[in-house]
């Protein structure tokens, strides 16, 4: 289980998650959060990852009802989502 | 009748005693006949093998347990069965020994029943009937060992180490009561242990924590039962052990004493599968579940039982990865094995213990989480690239969390 800390994170700490995650895989995250996500080789299962990282930090587990969970193509996508996702 | 072992020496929390004298202490202290159906809520081993000797002097039917394995909700279905609890209902054991049909919810007893409480690693407890004939697997001449007894009064594996000793001479029993087990070599070395049989997660702490003092010991057999057993482990002891015959036995409380391995190696030879020997269970794989067919069953078990547990065939040798309905973890759509991950993780050198589960995983249901105590100095980065370069990429575990010490319960296992 998360530990129990009840943060929020801020989009900033999503996406420095989000760089260690393609790091660990021999990518790198572009300043640019237009950047599709193809193109930096980030996958579900890196997605999936990304996401308990979040909910270890803040020691919750977030909502994945969300219809826009389908729809997310670019990083800001991405960090835009996890963020919202606090509060769904 | 007197047990062939009746004269081996047993160490019971640290005092001398004897099957014989067991047995006599508990004709002595007998005012009748069996005690109807008792439940002995053990809290330590003497108190367990006493009720042994109480079984040997007049075949009352019986179940043990460590008083802290049974619950408030497990004590009511057992009394609602029948069964008069010790000491809960009856005060001390020698105060159970009333003429049958005394017990407390007046059952007569079957003599020569005894029950065992599954581990529960599963779900609920449940009961599961033998008798000393049943649980005894090992019989013939055997080699003179002081075998060590870390196990919880009253599980299978525990009766396996007092069957042998009471079936076999020459096979002495030394207790370790479940708050010494951090320092058992130091005990195995005062009572001249020389065999000891633990889960692989026992092997794994003391190798961890006690290396120095483990490898002192002047250890003949070696054995490992009651969870999946892993290369790596079978290695280390090896390692530690040159000499040694190093054994490890698949059993479980409905099936018995079913597969028993002495060349070292994890899983068996696929060429055990589907042979129909004299006095050897007939072993199969039915859909990757291993199905038993055995001669030490409990009873009501005979016949083909499906035994719940997961099998891969990999290089000739068929390895038990975990329980079916734990095992397989589905990430996107990829059925992995949390055994095999767990297997992986365990070549490193530096990791002491893993645990492999399926944790939700947004978008693909499940991501591959382990739980690892490693040496110092090992990082999560290390073990994510030694994994990956060994795994397909959906069996790489994503969330890797550190521990600092390896958590073992009362029964010796760790839901690995």
């Amino acid at each position: 289980m998360p530990p129990e800390v009840d943060e929020r994170i801020t989009r900033d700490q999503v996406r420095d998650l989000m760089a260690q995650v393609l790091a660990h895989h021999g990518h790198t995250l572009p300043d640019d959060d237009a950047t599709a996500l193809r193109d930096i080789g980030f996958r579900s299962l890196d997605f999936s990852e990304l996401a308990l990282r979040v909910e270890d930090t803040i020691g919750r587990e977030l909502n994945f009802d969300a219809p826009e969970l389908r729809s997310i193509s670019t990083v800001a996508d991405v960090l835009d989502l996890l963020v919202a996702l606090q509060d769904a | 009748m007197k047990p062939s072992g009746a004269d081996n020496r047993l160490v019971l929390d640290g005092r001398p005693s004897t099957w014989a004298a067991l047995a006599d202490r508990a004709r002595e202290a007998r005012a009748g006949g069996p005690a109807g159906r008792l439940a002995v809520l053990a809290d330590g081993h003497t108190a367990a093998f006493e009720a042994v000797g109480l079984h040997l002097a007049t075949g009352t039917e019986m179940l043990i347990a460590a008083a802290a394995r049974v619950d408030e909700e497990l004590r009511a279905e057992l009394r609602a069965a029948g069964f008069t609890l010790v000491p809960d209902d009856s005060g001390p054991l020698a105060a159970a020994h009333g003429p049958a049909g005394d017990g407390a919810a007046g059952h007569g007893g079957e003599p020569g029943r005894l029950w065992i409480l599954t581990s529960g690693s599963t779900g609920r407890a449940k009961r599961v009937p033998h008798t000393l004939d049943s649980l005894a697997t090992v019989g013939g001449e055997q080699p003179e060992r002081t075998w060590l007894c870390p196990y919880s009064p009253g599980t299978y594996a525990w009766w396996q180490v007092v069957t042998l000793s009471l079936a076999v001479p020459g096979q002495h029993v030394v207790t370790v009561a479940p708050d010494a087990l951090d320092a058992w070599p130091e005990l195995a070395a005062r009572h001249g242990v020389t065999a000891v049989s633990g889960t692989p997660t026992f092997w794994r702490q003391t190798l961890w924590r006690s290396g120095d003092e483990l490898a002192a010991l002047p250890l003949r057999q070696i054995t490992l039962g009651g969870e999946p057993v892993d290369q790596a482990v079978l290695d280390r002891l090896r390692a530690t052990f040159p000499a040694a015959r190093i054994s490890w036995i698949y059993a479980s409380s409905e099936v018995g004493a079913a597969i028993a391995v002495h060349d070292g190696r994890a899983g068996f030879p696929v060429s055990w599968l589907d042979r129909d020997e004299p006095g050897r269970p007939r072993l199969a794989v039915d859909d990757g579940e291993l199905v038993v067919t055995s001669g030490h069953a409990a009873d009501g078990y005979g016949g083909a039982v499906r035994t719940g547990d997961r099998v891969e065939i990999v290089d000739g040798r068929v390895l038990i990865t975990g329980r079916r309905d734990s095992d397989e973890i589905n990430v996107g759509g990829t059925k992995v094995s949390a055994g095999m991950v767990r297997s992986v993780l365990l070549g490193h050198d530096k990791v002491r213990w893993v645990r492999v589960t399926g944790a939700r995983g947004p978008l693909v249901g499940q991501i591959v989480s382990a739980e690892i105590v490693a040496d110092a100095g090992v990082t999560e980065a290390e073990l994510r690239t030694w994994a990956a370069d060994r795994l397909a990429d959906a069996a790489v575990p994503r969330r890797i969390r550190l521990l600092d010490a390896i958590p073992m319960k009362e029964t010796l296992k760790s839901d690995v």
